[in-house]
């Protein structure tokens, strides 16, 4: 299963948290810095895979990669758009593969929400942005990687009211620049 | 930080801030962000509060616009760390909002910020209830994807039948989401598997279901699959049938993930339906070759690579290579599968399928280590690879892989790479746990040249090198005098900075108490040559002449990191070496001036002990390299001054140790100055003889950590009971001179330095221990050589004693220890009570794997001493401190599914008839747990009445109190219908079931 989904800036100021099980504020917060430490320190042509931050590391199984499925997050998967790293998760029930899709399932899907989308109207968007993610994960289990679902659940929800109020309050503030390279790996 | 309340802001309109504000008012107040937030949690917490405070009675509460406002800006803020737990009970007043978007708001405030110990919780049920059989799919959703972050058991039991009922939801979002939400709630609540497994399998059974819902179904059982694996064993043609025929990727691969999980990784013995179907009945080999020919299908056609990865990995852990039958077709899939994943390092450039493939090859390697090291060349190749994450899997592959033939080769690599690649400056250290989350440090990375190695890598590297060559007792390594040279080499690769502190140090007080020493990689190398010194005797002298170079002071900065202390760890454990093997130094005075050095005052006090233990037996060797000399007297007390000096520079260290063992040598060594001083010409018997017999005894050897645990205790030990009753007369008798025997000391002296019948007397090394012999030490052979003529009588007496060992093949050495043995001519050897010391199972079959190991390459080999006796000790992993550390702890985002074991949830007529009496039980047992939980409720609601509702403002109990009773009250005003069918509902569920 998918045990938290992570969408920080390239400053590793968090854009949406999201954990399938409950943890303190300050592990969370911890969790998250160590796994922008990871993400930071990658270049470009790295893959998309990040070793166990100390955090999740030091319990369970010292050598994750080779045992069989357990409970414990083994994976996490990661990709980078622009300025935002989109990070998953995972226990080894999840394929690695899969998973980089299914980010960028997520980060389409946020794009067709947004029309072209920039960290600025994932800020404003914050809700919006939950509301996608639910659509695609519940309780850590994938329950949609159709695109077009996802959007009409969400349409369903609100309407087209999240973009509208996402994208006037972005535009009030600062320059837009949609994330490129969608479509492409990386 | 959230304690104060601003009292005068309550209900002030014009106050109010969006979330937008909020946002925007943080961008524009950048450097002073945090007084920032503080002000606007002191807004919101007025702003959610206002309605209750001050509108609650003329307004009904069903539009909370101001307070879900309030609450997003807070689960904002939280996002970054602040706390918002106090709100707990204004996310229950928003979620019961009859606006969506105020209620999804409300449902999104609970997923981000309700904790276990969150109490408010119950007073949502009736709440969750009324929500769940909401008729608009939006409103009905809510609940269903926020309940797997909140369930708890008794919130289970109450909402169970209402989640059931959603199964046949006309929607299938509300199915599909309906499905997941109950496996979460079968992970708290196993009974709740019973009813809806079977439900939840008619969903995946069925063709006409909408694909969607088949697919969460499937990511269901995937994830109950590897649980209760003989469970699904059903589905296995459904399974097949929708993974040839549905044409979804995503389906597939959760299909194949299920049907592979590994039967070696797991205690439950035939896992996969593959496997299952070949052991259960062998007259299905058919049903293998079924699923391996789409399988294979998959492989030769697919373009969806994880799909492809997926299936390769799915045939190599289902264990579809390891049946015994039709050898060729297997032959052929495992060329296949190997072939595809080599193609995916070599050819394609993507660093995500090198790295996958490697991560595969790393499951092959424990079971088919011969596939993976034919492709040898490319994991060489991705061990210089750019991306560190490569590296690491490549690293652990190589080391899993490697032999005697390929170790040097292996490590060669590794060191040159260390070698050429720069040491990267210690300044860019880790230290990122800022809570400033506007700080604005750009990564610095991109622009950093791959070939910089990060120093927690570099740590890697050299723990994998010290893995990969101590495995099993050395028993690869061909060329000890090449692994000294090696270990010395590590010591100045070391990285500069020792991240391992950064690593570990929020375990500290946890998995390191065991561990009094810190375990840097510096201190484990010092430990590998101690090891080395220590264990192969065929290298002593090089390994102890490595040690002298790495002491010397002269050497240091050739040899260890520049500018750095993190090579100091190695010095303790090299220093015991120095000592403990001194005859072997090349320059005992030149090690002894290294030792007693004026700098090394500042060495951590671990080190110092050892170097103290070190210190007197150098110098003993000193003493004898120039004792024929004419100038011995002048240099002896020069050196000796020395000593004494650098020792009472230690007499007052702040460590307790130390300063014991300084002061103690340093009163012995005054002794021998005094001594030195006094004498004519003769050399002082003190320093010939005293002093080194302090330090002299029996070769030490090492031990197994737990070995002295295991020594049982002999059953006519009595502790309690006095020596002698009458021990006034003793006393009376020993006052009077009449007590004559002093050869009670003199069996204390053969105690310690006596091995043999006759050994010479102050020759410090034995030849009890030559290469040859040395596994034939044992306490067996040690009697046996001394009294031939028991043996057979005893080995009589003892045939049937079910403690006894008997010797197999007349040269048992292995079980046995403790050479050094008390051994007197007059002792009755066959009281020596011989017992058979119980090894765990793993220390067992190391032991007995080891030792014929080494005996087969004696021709070739250096003799390798196991630990003593009692199982090897656990190299690679005990000098690790983050490693096995605490296996039992659940883990950080673990989602513990180990209750689902446990439970059955199979329909009845599956359970066979012979275990009857267990299903009684087990019925029992759960009426009783359901008895138990409904007690918990009621507790619940009961304990409701006296505690507050917020659980950290206790000295506002009153207000709390009086809030819960007013929702429950707004709500029973407005829902009196719901109230009466709720109770309805209730006492129903009371009645047995």
């Amino acid at each position: 299963m998918i045990n938290a989904v992570l969408v920080f800036n390239n400053n590793g100021q968090p854009r949406l948290t999201k954990f399938y099980t409950q943890l303190d504020t300050q592990t969370q917060q911890s969790l998250i810095a160590q796994i922008y430490h990871l993400v930071a320190q990658r270049p470009a042509s790295a893959c998309n895979f990040l070793p166990l931050p100390p955090l999740l590391s030091r319990q369970g199984s010292s050598n994750s990669s080779s045992a069989g499925p357990s409970d414990a997050p083994t994976q996490i998967t990661y990709r980078t758009y622009a300025t935002l790293s989109f990070i998953m998760i995972s226990t080894s029930t999840e394929s690695p593969l899969a998973l980089i899709d299914l980010i960028q399932v997520f980060v389409e899907s946020l794009d067709r929400m947004f029309e072209n989308v920039c960290e600025l109207d994932l800020i404003f968007g914050y809700e919006t942005m939950h509301a996608v993610l639910s659509e695609m994960i519940v309780g850590g289990v994938v329950v949609e990687t159709n695109t077009e679902k996802i959007i009409a659940g969400v349409r369903s929800q609100e309407g087209t009211t999240g973009k509208r109020r996402a994208v006037q309050a972005a535009s009030t503030s600062l320059g837009r620049g949609a994330l490129p390279g969608l479509g492409a790996w990386r | 930080m959230t304690g104060s309340t601003s009292a005068g802001s309550c209900s002030v309109r014009w106050f109010e801030k969006s979330l937008y504000d909020l946002i925007k008012g943080l961008r524009n107040h950048k450097g002073a962000e945090d007084e920032y937030i503080q002000n606007a949690l002191r807004e919101c917490k007025a702003e959610i509060k206002s309605q209750d405070m001050g509108r609650r009675h003329c307004v009904p509460p069903r539009d909370r616009h101001d307070q879900a406002t309030a609450l997003l800006k807070l689960i904002y803020l939280e996002m970054f760390g602040y706390d918002m737990s106090w709100a707990a009970f204004n996310v229950l007043e928003v979620m019961s909002s009859a606006k969506y978007l105020q209620k999804r708001v409300g449902y999104l405030g609970a997923v981000q910020s309700f904790r276990p110990d969150t109490e408010v919780l119950m007073l949502a049920t009736n709440m969750l209830k009324k929500d769940i059989v909401s008729p608009n799919i939006p409103g009905l959703s809510l609940p269903l994807a926020t309940l797997p972050h909140i369930i708890t058991p008794s919130l289970s039991m109450s909402l169970l039948p209402d989640i059931l009922s959603r199964l046949s939801h006309s929607s299938p979002v509300v199915r599909k989401k309906t499905i997941v939400t109950l496996y979460r709630i079968s992970l708290v609540y196993p009974e709740a598997l019973k009813l809806a497994w079977p439900r939840i399998k008619d969903h995946l059974m069925d063709d006409q279901e909408d694909a969607s819902v088949t697919t969460a179904a499937i990511n269901v059982v995937c994830e109950l699959g590897w649980r209760r694996p003989h469970d699904f064993l059903p589905l296995a043609p459904r399974l097949f049938e929708l993974l040839v025929d549905s044409g979804n990727n995503w389906m597939a691969i959760k299909i194949i993930k299920l049907v592979s999980y590994n039967p070696y990784h797991s205690p439950w013995l035939c896992l996969t339906p593959f496997k299952q179907f070949a052991t259960l009945t062998p007259l299905e080999p058919r049903l293998t070759r079924k699923l391996l020919r789409p399988l294979t299908n998959i492989i030769q056609t697919t373009t969806a690579m994880s799909l492809l990865y997926e299936c390769i990995n799915g045939i190599i852990q289902g264990g579809i290579l390891d049946g015994e039958d039709n050898l060729q077709e297997r032959d052929e899939v495992a060329g296949l599968c190997v072939g595809k994943l080599r193609g995916m390092i070599v050819i394609d450039s993507d660093p995500n399928l090198k790295y996958v493939a490697l991560l595969a090859l790393n499951r092959i390697v424990t079971t088919h280590p011969l596939l993976v090291s034919v492709q040898q060349d490319v994991i060489m190749e991705c061990l210089d690879d750019a991306d560190i994450s490569i590296r690491l899997q490549a690293l652990e592959l190589a080391a899993g892989m490697v032999t005697s033939d390929t170790l040097q080769e292996v490590v060669n690599r590794l060191v040159e790479q260390l070698r050429f690649a720069p040491l990267s400056a210690s300044a860019d250290a880790p230290g990122v746990a800022d809570e400033d989350f506007e700080e604005n440090n750009a990564p610095t990375t991109s622009t950093e040249t791959v070939k910089v190695l990060p120093n927690d890598y570099r740590t890697e590297v050299v723990h994998r090198i010290l893995d990969i060559c101590s495995q099993s007792n050395y028993s690869e390594i061909e060329d000890f005098e090449w692994y000294v040279n090696i270990l010395v080499q590590l010591v100045g690769l070391l990285p500069l900075a020792e991240t391992d502190d950064y690593w570990n140090a929020p375990q500290l007080g946890q998995a390191q108490e065991s561990s009094p020493i810190k375990t840097t990689v510096a201190f484990r190398i010092g430990s590998e040559i101690r090891n080395i010194a220590v264990r192969v005797k065929g290298v002593r002298m090089e390994a102890c002449r490595a040690a002298e170079s790495l002491l010397l002071i002269d050497n240091r900065p050739l040899l260890f990191p520049v500018g750095s202390s993190v090579g100091d760890d190695v010095l303790g454990p090299v220093s015991w070496v120095v000592g403990e093997y001194a005859e072997y130094l090349r320059s005992a005075s030149r090690t002894l001036q290294s030792l007693i050095d004026g700098g090394n005052v500042s060495l951590p006090a671990k080190t110092l002990q050892l170097f103290l233990q070190a210190i007197p037996k150098v110098f003993i060797q000193a003493n004898r390299d120039c004792e024929g000399r004419d100038s011995w007297r002048s240099e002896m007390s020069l050196l000796l001054a020395r000593v004494v000096e650098f020792l009472e520079s230690l007499a007052a260290h702040p460590d307790l140790d130390v300063q014991e063992r300084a002061i103690e040598f340093l009163e012995v060594l005054r002794l021998g100055a005094d001594a030195l001083r006094s004498e004519g010409q003769d050399v002082p018997f003190l320093l010939t003889s005293v002093i080194p017999s302090l330090f002299m005894g029996l070769e030490l050897k090492p031990v197994a950590l737990n070995a002295q645990k295991k020594v049982v205790l002999s059953a006519s030990l009595r502790l309690d009971e006095p020596f002698n009753d009458d021990l006034p007369d003793l006393f009376d008798r020993l006052k009077n001179g009449s007590l004559s025997d002093i050869n009670s000391h003199s069996g204390l002296q053969d105690f310690y330095y006596v091995t043999d019948a006759s050994p010479p007397a102050n020759k410090p090394i034995h030849d009890l221990t030559t290469a040859a012999s040395y596994l034939d030490t044992s306490y067996q052979n040690v009697l046996g050589s001394a009294g031939t003529g028991h043996k057979a009588e005893r080995r009589e007496r003892y045939q049937n004693d079910p403690f006894y060992i008997a010797p197999v093949g007349g040269n048992n050495s292995s079980g046995t220890s403790t050479p050094g043995a008390p051994y007197e001519g007059g002792l009755d050897i066959d009281n020596i009570p011989i017992i058979d010391l119980k090894l765990d199972d793993a220390g067992k079959s190391l032991t007995s794997r080891d030792i014929p190991e080494v005996r087969r390459h004696q021709p070739r080999r250096m003799e390798v001493a196991a630990d003593e006796t009692l199982g090897v000790e656990d190299l690679s992993s005990s000098p690790r401190g983050n490693s096995g550390a605490g296996s039992n702890r659940r883990g950080l985002l673990q989602v513990d599914s180990s209750t689902l074991e446990r439970s059955e949830y199979q329909q009845p007529g599956l359970v066979s008839a012979g275990d009857e009496g267990d299903r009684e039980m087990r019925e029992a047992m759960q009426n009783v747990e359901q008895v138990r939980l409904r007690m918990q409720r009621a507790s619940e609601r009961i304990g409701l009445e006296g505690t507050p509702a917020e659980g950290e403002l206790v000295k506002k109990k009153k207000k709390s109190k009086k809030k819960a009773t007013t929702l429950e009250g707004g709500e029973s005003e407005n829902k009196d219908k719901d109230k009466k069918k709720r109770r309805k509902k209730r006492t129903s569920e009371h009645e047995p079931q």
